[in-house]
């Protein structure tokens, strides 16, 4: 940014700041902190919806069998005590005694079996099957003995028990189905639903009941979560004080807030990795541009990644070359790497055909700047781009359906710190892959499935090796998000992308 | 024999009706003011390329949100810079050829398809008027931001998308205006007159009617192009109308508002210039109106 003092914008907001001014609807002293979402969520059942919002429900209503403490990575023990690998393909857990459901309900081994034969069942349709469809099925050995089998070899399991994959009530959960657990949600969380009004408003209260669990005891009695799409009315209400947090804050405006001296702005890396992708399988038509390497490698050097970073996303984001977060189990640095040349962009293409370029529709469903400023690049080497802004699942719906030659996409890997949850979601011929390649398949297969970290690495490289080689995508940068909070909020947000309402208390 | 030749010769000597004409329109000052102000922008839009001080697409992410340089930018960007680095005045410039030439070209289309059907309901009636008169209301029942929204999420927004579903949803004004001075002109002694000595009907709606509903035809036309500039503007600050990177005022504004509280003049600016524009063309259309037809102003 180029202010770095209070400049008259920020008074202009400082003016607007008071003639919004209302009465204090929340604060510390009515212990409830009122906390935005930008995205209506379509439903709080986890396993029912796909958002961010969505898994920062599920953290503070439900509990997984196992926790990764998000600083230390360290797994432990939350709904189980303890667990073991019988054989390759099977886990058997010990489970806690003595949890409850909000709903009263005791918790026990056969609320694991129901919970896991249930989503694990492609029919009940969960919406990410990639989350549950590495299991098989759930066995009672005894009322605190559980064995989780597996379809085959899946060295990522802990991982995703300890992310996605939260424990429900039987007995409630096979009466009121997804859409009454969305309604209603009961789980053994820090913190239980007292009221849904759907996409619009949550009021979560803490869990008094809680048990000792490695996500701490909730500190703050009432959060209360409302929708409010636009982030210039998100900012007013802070400012007037009917809101104490607001996250996913774009950094433009988190800077000016910084400046303003009266809110906590903490911004953290993501794993949400942004990239375009590209038709190289021709799904969208045989003689579509991107089947042709020369034109993905021009797009490739199309991107002035590091600009993006520097002035759009700012913060701790970083440029990525590897489709997939560098963090991750797996994702080895060591691929091709894309410098920005325009002048080889437009090489390539000449070299490819194109000389003069070619007209192609762009679509995109977030983050509209970005996705401008990167048509803006691929304009500038002679990719005219027809801009098209979708619904993230309109998008997706058209994308499953392969009628998308060239989008800007983004994905978060659900949190979950292992490569299998980005490379394998998108290059395994699912109906997202827009590549389809063999040989890759069949090395995530091996990567996927071997039990033996260096196997996994071994393969995952020749994986990531040649996609980035053949340049099927543009992995551009990491996500950041602003979080920003009232200095009377006491929060230190991890580099996950979740909120954990469950380590908020007041200053 | 004076009393008859007196006011004759006054009439003679008199100013012609084209002076009068004139000098109504000289002493009218909001239509000199709405006619300088869409001749100037007129002029701007067709001189863009050379007003422009940059390249209007342009990206530099370096540069965002240089702030105009009446709160404390430099003249290297008069206007500031938009969210992308682009220099702001050269966009709005550029925006102007899209805001009039969606405005001319949707008011030329749908005054054609209106004007041809309302003059053909007034000077024929009967079942081509009944047939008229049921497509106007069916129009106007059909609320035209809802269609055209409707039309462009279907089609996909583009400039040409815009202007043409805009072009065929704004004739109804035409439509109803043309009827209605059709009927009443078609009744005067001189259409009579030119039937009677067996002028065929193109002639008579050409050489007859035309000339005498044209004052009204030019009043609807500015309205109808304001009304389709704000459309515009209106859709394209829904993500519907003109897609990026064109630059267009009403997506300036839709692209702006994101930082709004801190920025505010990345709004200010177009909303500014849609504003003017918009007066200006409306100014022009009252004025032609009063200078046209005096007995009309109330």
């Amino acid at each position: 940014m180029l202010a770095q003092k209070p400049t008259r914008s920020t008074l202009v907001a400082a003016v607007l700041m008071a003639s919004v001014a209302m009465p204090a609807l929340a604060d510390k002293a009515s212990e409830t902190l009122n906390v935005a979402f930008t995205k209506e969520l379509e439903n709080v059942d986890s396993y029912f919806n796909s958002s961010r919002e969505g898994v920062v429900l599920q953290r503070a209503i439900w509990d997984g069998l196992i926790y990764r403490n998000p600083e230390t990575n360290e797994y432990v023990g939350n709904l189980a005590t303890s667990w073991e690998w019988v054989d390759d393909t099977t886990l058997e857990f010990k489970l806690r005694e003595g949890v409850t459901f909000h709903n009263g309900e005791a918790f026990n081994a056969d609320d694991v079996v129901f919970t896991v034969n249930f989503v694990a069942n492609e029919e009940n349709g969960v919406k990410t099957q990639r989350n549950v469809n590495w299991m098989k099925s759930a066995e009672k050995i005894d009322d605190y003995t559980v064995r989780i089998h597996l379809k085959e070899k899946f060295p990522a399991a802990i991982e995703f028990l300890s992310g996605p994959v939260s424990m429900y009530p039987n007995e409630y959960y096979a009466e009121a189905g997804p859409s009454g657990m969305g309604l209603k949600p009961v789980g053994t969380g820090p913190y239980k639903v007292t009221e849904v009004v759907p996409g619009q408003h949550f009021v979560l209260e803490a869990n008094g009941a809680y048990h000792d669990s490695p996500k701490g005891q909730p500190e703050i009695a009432k959060i209360d979560i409302r929708t409010i799409p636009d982030v210039n009315t998100q900012m007013a209400e802070l400012f007037s004080g009917s809101l104490d947090l607001i996250w996913q804050v774009p950094a433009d405006q988190a800077n000016k807030l910084a400046q303003m001296g009266q809110f906590t702005v903490a911004n953290e890396s993501t794993m949400r990795v942004g990239y375009l992708q590209m038709d190289a399988a021709g799904r969208s038509g045989e003689d579509n541009p991107f089947t042709n390497k020369l034109v993905r490698q021009a797009v490739n050097h199309a991107i002035n990644r590091q600009e993006l970073v520097d002035a759009l996303l700012q913060g701790s984001s970083k440029v990525v070359y590897t489709p997939c977060f560098p963090s991750q189990f797996g994702c080895v640095q060591d691929v091709t790497e894309y410098d920005y040349d325009p002048e080889k962009a437009k090489a390539l293409l000449a070299e490819a055909g194109y000389p003069d370029g070619f007209s192609i529709d762009f679509y995109a469903y977030r983050d509209r700047q970005y996705a401008e400023a990167i048509t803006s690049y691929l304009n500038a080497v002679g990719i005219t781009t027809n801009f098209n802004m979708l619904q993230y699942s309109a998008l997706r719906e058209k994308n499953m359906n392969g009628e998308v030659a060239l989008s800007f996409q983004t994905w978060g890997s659900y949190s979950i710190n292992d490569a299998s949850a980005m490379v394998s979601q998108f290059f395994k011929h699912g109906a997202l892959d827009s590549t389809r390649d063999d040989e890759v398949l069949e090395w995530l297969n091996v990567a996927d499935s071997s039990t033996a970290p260096d196997t996994r690495v071994e393969y995952y490289t020749k994986a990531l090796q040649k996609i980035t080689g053949e340049a099927f995508w543009a992995p551009m940068f990491t996500y950041n998000t602003n979080y920003v909070f009232k200095d009377e909020v006491a929060y230190t947000p991890t580099s996950d992308e979740v909120l954990r309402f469950v380590d908020m208390s007041w200053n | 024999m004076t009393d008859v030749t007196d006011p004759l010769a006054a009439e003679i000597h008199g100013p012609s009706p084209r002076q009068l004409l004139k000098a109504r329109a000289l002493s009218h000052k909001g239509l000199i003011f709405g006619m300088m102000v869409v001749l100037l922008l007129v002029l701007v839009a067709i001189l863009a390329p050379v007003l422009a001080p940059h390249d209007p697409y342009a990206q530099s992410l370096m540069n965002r949100m240089v702030p105009p340089v009446f709160m404390g930018g430099t003249w290297e960007h008069p206007l500031g810079t938009d969210h992308l680095g682009r220099d702001y005045l050269s966009r709005l410039i550029y925006g102007a050829r899209v805001s009039l030439m969606i405005g001319a070209i949707a008011a030329l289309i749908s005054g054609v398809i209106g004007t041809a059907m309302g003059v053909a309901a007034g000077y024929f009636g009967g079942k081509v008027d009944a047939v008229v008169t049921f497509l106007i209301n069916v129009r106007l029942a059909m609320p035209v931001v809802l269609v055209a929204l409707a039309v462009v999420a279907i089609l996909g927004g583009s400039l040409t998308v815009v202007i043409c579903v805009l072009g065929l949803l704004l004739w109804d004004r035409f439509a109803v205006v043309m009827r209605a001075s059709t009927l009443q002109i078609s009744r005067r002694d001189y259409v009579a007159a030119a039937q009677v000595i067996g002028a065929s009907t193109p002639r008579i709606l050409l050489t007859e009617i035309m000339p005498n509903v044209f004052n009204n035809l030019i009043v609807i036309v500015t309205l109808e192009m304001a009304h389709a500039i704000l459309l515009e503007a209106a859709l394209s600050f829904l993500g519907l109308g003109v897609q990026p990177p064109t630059p267009s005022w009403g997506l300036m504004v839709s692209e702006g508002k994101n930082m709004m509280l801190f920025e505010p003049w990345l709004v200010l600016i177009p909303g500014a210039v849609l504003f003017v524009l918009v007066l200006a063309i409306n100014l022009m259309g009252d004025g032609l109106r009063d200078v046209t037809a005096p007995e009309g102003r109330s």
